[in-house]
């Protein structure tokens, strides 16, 4: 469970979160929509403690994320799967987190093979293309078997089979009580698996129901989308 | 939720960073520039034999006269500077290259306090400078030793033991640029700026120094971190560019403030600033 | 040709870096300043200073600062992947190659002259007619050594390109630098005479003074190298160190 309480980050001047307020349930896909630069990837920043709020509070599990003894076992997240040493091999990336947490190289070769990168887990990372990096990412989330996981944008540069793939992953873990929330503009997608709804736009929320309801006054997601977020595609708001 | 999370909840904190600095080591070895920069630094050994061993053929060759005014510097001395830039970049790399990959997100998302993720690293690259350092110090003076024998008005052919607190101290600075490189990347998050402010301190700054009229040159020149090994030592550093009036005790200390000062500050603002 | 350097000169100037690099180097100005009053406070207690120019005690901070100014103009492509979009829009490697050591050469000439020409200026100004030492001599004496050292930061520039275009890395090519310019001359100058007179004549920071018509260092015997020499081994080094680039570059993927 993920809650955050009034949440709000403000960069000099501009305000990148306002006020967020909103509930992560586990046992279902949580999408996480909005315009570039609404201020999705600072909330899932400010949920795993890398930056500090302004104001308000994120709780993982009642808790703030910061004061986990070992938080790869509560939270997994993915925020740039770019975010690796490219001279580092797979293998060693994933351990390197890995031991912080205390968890061996057993489990790092195990979800290897479950995002189906052991043939290449030897190899530099430099060389990935940008959907097996993702598919690192979305192993380093996985590393600790975690309850509650945080995707920023999984499924860019990954082929159908990857997309399928990534689907049917998140549904799998949600299906077994986990709480996970996931960043995506591909609204086809979000309609496919995510149940619960989250949109924002610039900073702050617009939209926090089930994917059915949205539907039920607009003929798709995306057009849901669209009516909701109409006002908030400017980018640096000029409040 | 299964039984791998439910292992070992509870882990001591000393356990707890042990975990890290096992990370850490891991990042450290599992990258090629980490070893390129420790090769460069044992080849400081090799350069040095070079060298003795060039000296050493100009020196036969030389008419009599000749010899007997030829002076050499002690080499390992002189070398030095070279294990200290490198384990210097190494420092200020180990936390850089984060922050140019953005894996500090990743890394201090699963070590939410911090520190203890500065605190490994510091360990890891001061333990490599603490190794290499003396290795590299002993290696050159042992090899020169063997190459020049009692050439050149007998330098190497001092007893050990008479070289030895030289030798000790000047390997024993390398970890300090280690964990000056270190602290130096932290504060500036720039593989360019902390390395180009590591060479201004090491090098430019001093240079600077020995120009200024005294009393200031001498007493600049006294805490410059090139001049530190020697004034703990008790060498004759007047024609150097450093100065020499701290007693060995004070240039410890000042010695090791450029080692931790750096650090302390690198993790008061790494524990306050968003990544 | 002429897009390509207008590109080169926009990539340069809207990124902070080289702004930090000419504001290290300015402070040469304000230490030039200190520098000279303090010393001229000297002269009221002990009547004359031989007191060295602060254009000339300050270079190093304007050559290490700079020099990165030529470094990154490579090495920040490689590090963000922005070379491959580069080599895209510029096929031709070598124009990219001219078109970074044009710009990267000028910025870092303009800069280093102005700094050291206005060095010059304010300290000459403040000195006035104290026996400072390094007041005692006519512009059109001191011009050549002040010509040699702005121009010896962006050799030192140009040298910085070339490596990054070798290391790819921004590490890898400061702290290549850094042997050129500093332990290079220190560990020449322990080499037995006369080889360490020989040796450190052919050193870039040491080539300065020579082209002046000095000796290469304090405490060295005479050059050997005839002026032309000396020029033609300051160019040497930025040129040899953008041919091994170019090769690096023409040779390798991006």
């Amino acid at each position: 469970m993920i809650e955050l309480r009034s949440l709000t980050k403000r960069y000099g001047a501009t305000l990148a979160v306002d006020d967020l307020t909103f509930t992560v349930t586990p046992g279902h896909v949580t999408g996480f929509l909005g315009p570039n630069g609404s201020g999705k990837s600072t909330t899932m920043r400010l949920i795993l403690g890398l930056d500090a709020p302004t104001s308000g509070e994120a709780l993982v599990n009642g808790r703030p994320y910061a004061s986990l003894s070992l938080p790869m076992r509560k939270v997994g997240a993915l925020l740039d799967a770019n975010a690796v040493h490219g001279g580092r091999s797979a293998y060693n990336h994933l351990l390197c987190l890995a031991r912080t947490n205390d968890i061996g190289p057993r489990r790092v070769a195990e979800v290897l093979e479950q995002v189906g990168l052991a043939g290449v887990a030897r190899k530099r990372v430099g060389g990935f293309s940008l959907g097996m990096k993702q598919r690192l990412g979305i192993a380093a989330a996985l590393l600790g078997d975690p309850e509650v996981l945080m995707f920023d944008e999984p499924v860019n540069g990954l082929d159908p089979d990857g997309v399928r793939w990534i689907r049917d992953l998140m549904r799998t873990l949600a299906g077994e009580g986990r709480t996970i929330l996931l960043s995506s503009h591909l609204m086809s997608e979000m309609a496919l698996t995510a149940e619960r709804i989250i949109i924002v736009g610039r900073g702050r929320l617009v939209a926090d129901a089930t994917v059915e309801e949205l539907i039920a006054s607009h003929p798709t997601l995306e057009d849901a989308y669209m009516a909701l977020t109409a006002t908030s595609v400017q980018f640096g708001s000029s409040r | 939720m299964t039984s791998f999370t439910s292992r070992s909840r509870n882990l001591r904190a000393r356990e707890a960073s042990t975990n890290v600095l096992a990370s850490e080591w891991l990042k450290v070895r599992s990258v090629r520039s980490s070893h390129l920069i420790l090769a460069l630094s044992l080849g400081t050994i090799l350069l040095g034999v070079g060298l003795a061993w060039m000296a050493a053929g100009m020196y036969d060759s030389a008419p009599p006269d000749q010899r007997s005014r030829a002076s050499l510097a002690e080499l390992e001395k002189v070398l030095v500077i070279v294990p200290q830039l490198c384990l210097g970049v190494l420092g200020v790399l180990t936390i850089t290259s984060e922050y140019v990959t953005g894996m500090i997100r990743a890394s201090l998302a699963v070590v939410p306090r911090r520190w203890p993720v500065l605190t490994a690293k510091a360990t890891v690259v001061g333990a490599l400078g603490l190794m290499m350092g003396p290795t590299v110090e002993f290696g050159t003076y042992f090899l020169c030793r063997w190459v020049i024998d009692d050439r050149f008005a007998g330098v190497y052919t001092t007893p050990l033991v008479d070289r030895l607190p030289t030798l000790i101290t000047t390997g024993l600075s390398v970890p300090v640029f280690a964990l000056l490189g270190l602290g130096l990347g932290v504060i500036l998050r720039s593989t360019a700026g902390a390395i180009t402010i590591l060479v201004g301190l090491v090098y430019v700054i001093p240079m600077i120094v020995g120009n200024l009229p005294e009393p200031w040159s001498e007493r600049l020149g006294s805490v410059m971190i090139g001049g530190l090994p020697g004034q703990i030592t008790g060498d004759d550093l007047t024609h150097s560019v450093y100065g020499s009036l701290l007693p060995p005790t004070a240039a410890a200390v000042v010695l090791a403030t450029y080692a931790l000062l750096p650090i302390v500050a690198g993790a008061w603002l790494l524990c306050r600033r968003d990544v | 040709m002429r897009a390509v350097l207008s590109s080169e000169w926009l990539k340069l100037r809207s990124v902070t870096p080289t702004y930090h690099a000419i504001g290290i180097a300015a402070l040469m100005v304000a230490l030039g300043v200190v520098w000279t009053f303090y010393v001229s406070g000297l002269t009221a207690e002990r009547g004359s200073v031989q007191a060295a120019a602060p254009e000339q005690a300050f270079l190093p901070l304007i050559q290490i600062s700079l020099v990165v100014i030529g470094v990154l103009a490579i090495t920040s492509e490689h590090t963000t992947g922005m070379i491959r979009s580069g080599l895209t829009a510029v096929s031709r490697r070598g124009a990219l190659l001219l078109a970074k050591a044009g710009v990267a050469g000028a910025v870092t000439f303009v800069a280093a002259h102005v700094v050291i020409l206005i060095t010059y200026v304010v300290s000459w100004l403040i000195a006035d007619d104290r026996p400072l030492g390094f007041n005692e001599t006519v512009f059109s004496h001191d011009l050549p050594i002040l010509l040699a050292s702005g121009s010896s930061v962006t050799v030192l520039a140009l040298v910085g390109l070339g490596l990054g275009f070798v290391t790819r890395s921004t590490a890898g090519s400061i702290v290549s630098v850094v042997p050129v310019l500093f332990v290079l001359p220190t560990i020449a100058a322990y080499l037995p005479a006369p080889w360490h007179t020989r040796v450190t004549a052919l050193m870039l920071p040491n080539l300065v003074p020579q082209i002046a018509g000095q000796r290469p260092s304090r405490g060295f015997g005479d050059s050997f190298l005839p002026p032309w020499g000396v020029s033609a081994m300051r160019q040497g080094y930025a040129v040899i160190a953008l041919a091994v680039g170019f090769h690096m570059l023409r040779r390798r993927d991006a």
